[in-house]
């Protein structure tokens, strides 16, 4: 008898090892282990055998029922494993195709950088206002100490609309109207569109300004230079190096330009630069008396500084863009670019 | 301003190198556009005298020369110029030499004879634009001499911005006045030496002036006999350096002072003036003058003149008059040298469109004491280059003396405002050093004079500024300012707005950025109504298309859609400012709107598309809709009446009576005019109007614990129903039960009758206090049922 159940622990163990699939092994289970399965016909030979033997041949048969069981519980595993190998064998995909969107658009390239711009400005204390691009001589000239015989005016080719209105030929109007509006301190930029009577390779007759004005008590041409040196190393990257130079602004006094060392040779000398290793990006200067003089401001008390720069030149050094009127020009192959 | 460096230093003894001064004068403020050695290149070219001229035994053109460069035997050249002769002096270049552009010149065969340099042109040099034949020099000229010296090419040319306050910059003795400042050097001017005969000119001549305000100063000089010719090489040259066209001896000495000095002069012929006197006055109305420049000008009664007995003789301090010339046959010269007004002779110039050398610098302001030194050094120059007798005296008319100009320093301001301390002898000495004389001096501050030419002072600030100069911008620190924020808000828009702009992009559309400007015609054909015509318009245009400024931005991104037609999607928007004539006030209303454009395909050709679908109303309607809902904007939707658009797919959208903006469908005719895909969808919002409404305020709604159920429902209705009026009606069922209602689907078609459609709904019901019954339900379901049949006449399918 022992013999017997040895036979069909072998035979079972074969079946199992070579059973490829589930159901098979449940086959093999039923043929081995079911009610009518074969180590249950062994065990119903069970009484003919003398009361001694019975308990040791009892537990014979469980012990070889518990391997073949453990035997099919493994294949089992194995076979799963195997079926879950297909299935993912199977579905498999290309994943280097592109992605299911519409895709995003592009924020033009001056608003992106008017947006960079504004933000460092913004963490260091500044808010942002602004004003009307049709603009009174008033503001546009006369309060900033450029009334209509001063020779700076030459340098403003002007667009009338009427007698006294202008298109705005720079945001610094924008000082005076928030100088009317509120006290010091006063701590604002001012991004936006201005106007000069130009049209050419390197002029546009309607391009972007930021302007910035701080008026407190204690704002020194120092804390001018300081301000605009951090706003090149935020903007253009700390290497940059800046210079300043004395210039005339009739609205600021002292006044200065800004360059910063070439984008394009680092200062070695291009024709970018005109071999300079200089790019003027800036202008700038403490605020004139008769500008505080017109705002109602105390020039004993206040002092501040204001500054005002081209957006779409930072752009084009940013992004090497060649000329300022691609930036105008809504050719959708330059626009998708950035 | 062109500037010359070897004449510079006629001045004062420049102690540093060309490239260090372009340096320091930039940091001192004058900005150096460009630095040019004009005989850098040029090698081994000197001066040689033509012994002997031959003709060319094979070419007609050529000659063989003999020519003596001073050094070993003369040199044989074959050459082809004609204009030569024996004994002239030329320039030329040995073999060996370069020319400017590195033209090497080599020994070499010409028509089998040998040549061994080449005499050279003007042009060859690049001393003259072009020119005809060799550049002959005068005859004084030492043979075997550098011709890069004879010609002054051993120079350094700076080109000078001159900011519009520093008129006294603008010459060689202004431009030396601040380096020997700066450097702490002498300067050195120009002996003057004159000698007038008895004879004075209070006898023969004199000024008066009637216009006191308007020329405070007026010298006059008489010199006699002078004979006209053309001006010495040195003097040709130094015009010649300045891009100056030489004239005559007399008006090139004038030109030649101005340089100098920067102090305009200018010479009459005296025999031309009726009655040989001078009125300073102002024009009569209509009254005319013939300038230098031929033109006939119309004078107005504010503008000055300098006149004879009779009539106007010049523009004062712009340009001479043609009738008293200076020309070939001029022998008696009345020489002016005065001090106008500044604002007088720019709004003259300015109206006479007559911006020349004299008027930019009397409008910056001229020095009243430097008249007697100009007219003193030009007629010294003229008793020199054109002979003649200089009368006794000078005809000096100053009714109104210019008076110094005090400004007081404050020491500890220029620290307060620079930001750092810069010791109290040095601030003084620096304006010492620039001309000021200290008057009135305490320990803590003083009265400084400002010196006659600097009329850009006139405040202490003005004073700092010239301390911080000379001590040095770069020495100033880098300090970051505590900023205190007033409580004012400028701009409340700028961040929303950029929200917006953000949410486009991120649904895929591109931003555009026009040109404000727009063409009213283009407004017509578009066919904008009558209040979109009424625009704001440019005196000055640069052209007829750009004459006013836009009252939409459609026009703008309809003019892209034409430009990238090519492109067979196109998705954009751009933001920006609409100008609206405004009767009550002086300016325009200006608004922020938004335009969209869509055209072309809506999904891109990918793999994952079956099949590509064009852009719809949907399409612009949903960006429109993302829009008002992100500002939570409660809005209501109606037919549009626009003609730019198809009238049955456009709508317009309100807020109580305000019109928020328009979209729709491109009319077909207009997309015809102006061949663009009739599928282009455009709409325009007006930000301003979207921004300035109140916000709905968002409050917490309870979140149900119960379970909710849905239910569906397909009817069949008219098909002209719109489904926003079922959708309001059922909106108000159920008290809050009725939580959502889907419009699923929507169906006309051959399923249908004709004048029907079909319309598949989705309610989802859901109560806060219980789980609702199957019976409830029903009960909703039947309400809505009844309402469906009774106001809008739907069949149940
Ligand atoms: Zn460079």
């Amino acid at each position: 008898m022992i013999k017997e159940l040895e036979k069909i622990k072998e035979q079972a163990i074969k079946k199992i090892e070579e059973a490829q699939s589930t159901d098979l092994l449940e086959q093999i289970r039923v043929e081995f282990l079911g009610k009518k399965g074969k180590i249950t016909e062994v065990l119903k030979k069970l009484g003919t055998l003398p009361a001694e033997e019975r308990p040791k041949m009892g537990s014979i048969a469980n012990e070889i029922k518990e391997i073949i069981t453990n035997s099919i519980q493994e294949q089992y595993q194995i076979i799963l494993e195997k079926e879950i190998q297909k299935k993912i064998e199977e579905e498999k995909i290309d994943i280097t195709l592109p992605g299911r969107t519409c895709g995003i658009g592009h924020m033009h390239v001056i608003n992106q950088v008017m947006s960079e711009i504004t933000d460092i400005f913004i963490q260091m204390g500044f808010q942002i206002a602004s004003g009307p691009e049709v603009e009174t001589e008033y503001y546009n000239f006369e309060s900033l100490n450029t009334p209509d015989d001063h020779p700076a005016r030459d340098v403003h080719d002007t667009f009338y609309v009427k007698p006294g209105v202008v298109l705005r030929t720079h945001t610094s109007p924008v000082q005076m109207r928030v100088m009317e509006k509120t006290k010091p301190p006063v701590a604002v930029i001012v991004p936006g569109r201005v106007y000069r009577v130009d049209n050419d390779a390197s002029h546009s007759p309607m391009f972007n300004q930021m302007e910035g004005l701080l008026v407190d008590e204690d704002i020194t041409f120092a804390d001018l230079k300081g301000t605009l040196m951090y706003f090149v190393h935020k903007f253009f990257g700390e290497e940059t190096a800046v210079r300043f130079r004395p210039h005339y602004f009739p609205f600021t006094e002292p006044s200065a330009e800004m360059d910063i060392s070439c984008t394009v040779c680092k200062g070695k000398g291009c024709r970018v630069c005109k071999n300079s290793g200089w790019l003027e990006i800036l202008g700038c200067g403490m605020v004139h008396p008769r500008v505080f003089q017109y705002a109602g401001y105390d020039n004993e008390k206040y002092q501040g500084y204001a500054f005002g720069f081209g957006i779409d030149r930072m752009a084009m050094l940013k992004f090497s863009i060649p000329s300022i009127n691609l930036l105008f020009d809504n050719n959708l192959k330059f626009l998708e670019q950035f | 301003m062109k500037i010359s460096l070897n004449w510079l230093k006629e001045y004062c003894n420049i102690p540093v190198s060309a490239k260090e001064l372009a340096e320091q004068m930039t940091m001192l403020g004058l900005e150096i556009e460009s630095m040019e050695e004009p005989g850098k290149e040029i090698e081994n070219v000197f001066v040689g005298k033509i012994l002997d001229i031959q003709p060319h035994p094979q070419a007609d053109k050529l000659v063989i020369c003999k020519t003596d460069i001073g050094k070993g035997e003369p040199l044989q050249i074959i050459c082809g110029a004609k204009n030569m002769k024996a004994g002239d002096k030329v320039p030329t270049a040995i073999d060996g030499a370069i020319l400017p552009g590195g033209l090497k010149i080599t020994r070499r065969k010409m028509r089998g004879i040998d040549s061994f340099g080449m005499m050279c042109s003007g042009a060859e040099l690049k001393v003259e634009e072009d020119s005809e034949g060799l550049l002959i020099l005068p005859p004084e000229t030492p043979i075997g001499e550098d011709i890069k010296k004879v010609l002054g090419l051993d120079d350094v040319i700076f080109d000078i911005e001159i900011t519009p306050n520093r008129g006294d910059w603008a010459s060689y003795i202004g431009l030396a006045r601040e380096l020997s400042a700066y450097y702490n050097i002498p300067i050195t001017l120009p002996q003057i030496q004159i000698k007038e005969v008895e004879k004075s000119v209070s006898s023969v001549s004199s000024v008066t002036i009637e216009c006191p305000d308007y020329c405070p100063r007026y010298a006059g000089r008489v010199i006699q006999n002078v004979k006209v010719a053309p001006s010495p090489d040195w003097l040709v040259r130094k015009l010649l350096s300045a891009g100056q066209r030489p004239i005559n001896n007399i008006v090139d000495i004038t030109n030649f002072v101005l340089l100098e000095i920067g102090h305009p002069l200018h010479a009459f012929d005296f025999n031309k003036l009726n009655e040989n006197r001078i009125i300073v006055r102002l024009a009569k109305e209509n009254e005319e003058i013939k300038t230098l420049d031929g033109e006939l000008r119309k004078l107005k009664a504010n503008q000055m003149v300098i006149a004879d007995a009779i009539k106007p003789q010049a523009l004062a301090g712009i340009m001479g008059g043609a009738d008293s010339e200076v020309d070939d046959n001029t022998i008696n010269v009345f020489l002016e040298s005065a001090y106008f007004d500044p604002i007088s002779i720019r709004r003259t110039a300015r109206a006479h469109n007559l911006l020349t050398e004299a008027a930019q610098h009397f409008q910056r302001g001229a020095d009243p004491e430097m008249v007697l030194w100009a007219i003193n050094r030009a007629t010294a120059l003229i008793q020199e280059l054109a002979g003649g007798e200089v009368l006794q005296g000078i005809l000096d008319e100053y009714p109104q003396k210019i008076e110094r100009k005090f400004v007081k320093l404050r020491y500890e301001r220029t620290g307060k405002r620079l930001g750092i301390n810069i010791e109290q002898n040095f601030q003084k000495s620096i304006l010492i050093n620039l001309g000021f004389a200290a008057k009135d001096e305490t320990e803590r501050e003083v009265n400084f004079i400002v010196p006659s030419w600097r009329h850009d002072v006139t405040l202490e600030e003005d004073l700092i500024e010239e301390i911080a100069r000379f001590y040095g911008y770069d020495k100033v620190p880098n300090t970051l300012p505590k900023i205190r924020q007033s409580s004012a808000v400028f701009d409340a828009s700028f961040k929303k707005i950029h929200n917006i702009r953000t949410l486009l992009v991120h649904k895929g559309l591109t931003e555009c950025y026009s040109w404000t400007f727009s063409n009213p015609e283009i407004m017509q054909q578009l066919k904008f109504p009558d209040n979109y015509l009424n625009m704001v318009v440019l005196q000055n245009p640069l052209s007829k298309n750009l004459s006013t400024m836009r009252t939409s931005i459609i026009p703008n991104l309809l003019a892209t859609a034409q430009k990238n037609h090519l492109e067979d999607t196109i998705s954009i928007f751009e933001i920006g400012p609409v100008f609206i004539p405004d009767d009550k006030n002086i300016l325009p209303e200006e608004k922020q709107k938004i335009g969209i454009l869509l055209s072309g395909y809506a999904n891109p050709r990918l793999w994952c598309y079956n099949e590509r679908k064009h852009y719809d109303f949907f399409d612009l309607k949903g960006i429109v809709e993302d829009i008002l809902n992100m500002l939570s904007i409660t809005y209501r939707i109606e037919g549009s009446e626009f003609p730019l658009f198809h009238p049955g797919q456009s709508l317009k959208i309100k807020n109580q009576n305000k019109e928020l903006g328009y979209l729709g469908k491109i009319s077909p005719k207009v997309a015809h005019e102006l061949e663009i895909n009739e599928n282009t969808f455009i709409g325009e919002l007006n930000l301003n109007d979207l921004l300035n409404i109140p916000l709905k305020k968002k409050v917490y709604k309870t979140i149900s614990e119960f379970p909710s159920t849905s239910r569906d429902l397909a009817i069949l209705v008219d098909r002209i129903i719109p489904v926003a009026d079922i959708y309001t009606s059922l909106k108000t069922i159920g008290e809050g039960i009725l939580q959502k209602i889907e419009i699923f689907d929507v169906y006309t078609g051959e399923q249908v009758p004709k004048d029907k459609k079909s319309i598949a709904l989705g309610f989802t019901f859901c109560s806060n206090e219980k789980t609702l019954t199957d019976t409830e339900i029903d009960a909703l379901v039947n309400e809505i049922i009844n309402r469906l049949q009774k106001q809008f006449d739907a069949q149940i399918r």
